[in-house]
């Protein structure tokens, strides 16, 4: 009977990978393995609930995007319909009256001739 | 006219799934996970929590940490699964996250238990040979050693995982979990080598 080392560069290595091996062996009995697959999707199934607001919030920013949008075609047609009103509002203003004196003025003229020539015939 | 094969008439014999088979079947169940089938995603918890265990375990100082870090790893990987490419292996992807959930926990641990006793770290989470002193001077052993050795030590030694996988995990090149890995072995021998047995 010799005494040898067991551990060491001459020694048996593997006696040490075995207590190694002995000292962190996993639990061997399945229905530990089963009740921590249960813990761990019960964890999951209350993070997934928990973030309810994550679609909520989703649906905000698409509100928000959509209202966004809809402010932006309001303000360019108001901008439009505004350069729209101006725009009658020269033509009503600056243009029409420009056309209805001198039509006035015409008829007046034209009225006047008439006047003249009546009073020319009717003149002693 | 040919007749339908009958394929209840034989009993296929139960064979365990080859490596490409179980990779396929894998990338079924992260596809099906990351289009928001839990049930997939349980399966996959199923197929992975050991290793993920082993793991977890190897970075820990104790077994209700290692649980922690293996559930918190789960929960990380759910919510990071859109950002998961089926093309990458699950597992190796898988045992990182869990890493970094037991890197966490042992930092988060290390601020809370400053002030603790050094013998509450490290213990195993079962003693099957209490009275061995192989065993014993072991747990000691380990005790002393710096965390990131006695995990790599655990990883290769115990779990079989290779040096650029252990890098992998806990963030560090392969040639530094390789050192580790001598400086650990080193010291436990140091530490164990005059033990003797009688043969």
């Amino acid at each position: 009977m010799t005494l040898e080392p067991r551990i060491g560069p001459r020694g048996r290595d593997d006696d040490l990978t075995r207590a190694l091996r002995a000292l962190y062996a996993a639990p061997t009995d399945p229905a530990y393995w089963d009740a921590l697959a249960r813990r761990i999707m019960t964890r999951v199934g209350k993070d997934v609930e928990g973030d309810w607001s994550l679609p909520l919030a989703r649906w905000a920013r698409i509100g928000v995007i959509a209202a966004g949008a809809a402010l932006a075609v309001a303000s360019v047609a108001l901008t439009r319909s505004r350069d729209a009103q101006a725009r009658l509002a020269f033509h009503t203003i600056i243009e029409t009256p420009r056309t209805a004196p001198l039509q006035i003025a015409t008829e007046q003229e034209t009225g006047s001739e008439r006047e003249a020539t009546l009073r020319y015939v009717i003149a002693p | 006219m040919l007749a339908a094969p009958n394929l209840h008439a034989t009993p296929m014999p139960l064979e365990p799934p080859t490596e490409s088979e179980a990779r396929a079947r894998e990338r079924v169940l992260v596809l099906r996970a990351q289009r928001g089938h839990r049930e997939a995603f349980a399966e996959l918890v199923r197929v992975h929590e050991r290793r993920a265990y082993a793991v977890a375990r190897a970075i820990t100082a104790t077994h209700e940490d290692a649980e922690d870090a293996v559930q918190e790893g789960f929960l990380h990987a759910f919510r990071a699964l859109d950002r998961f490419r089926p093309e990458q292996a699950f597992g190796a992807w898988l045992h990182r996250i869990v890493a970094n959930a037991a890197l966490d926990i042992g930092r988060r641990r290390k601020v809370r238990d400053a002030d603790a006793l050094p013998e509450n770290v490290s213990l195993p989470f079962r003693d099957p040979a209490e009275h061995d002193e192989l065993t014993r001077r072991l747990v000691a052993g380990l005790r002393d050693l710096p965390g990131r050795q006695r995990a790599v030590i655990v990883l290769h030694d115990v779990e079989g995982f290779t040096h650029g996988e252990i890098g992998e995990m806990l963030g560090i090149p392969e040639g530094t979990a390789r050192s580790d890995l001598h400086h650990a072995r080193a010291a436990l021998r140091r530490r164990l080598g005059d033990l003797r047995s009688e043969r």
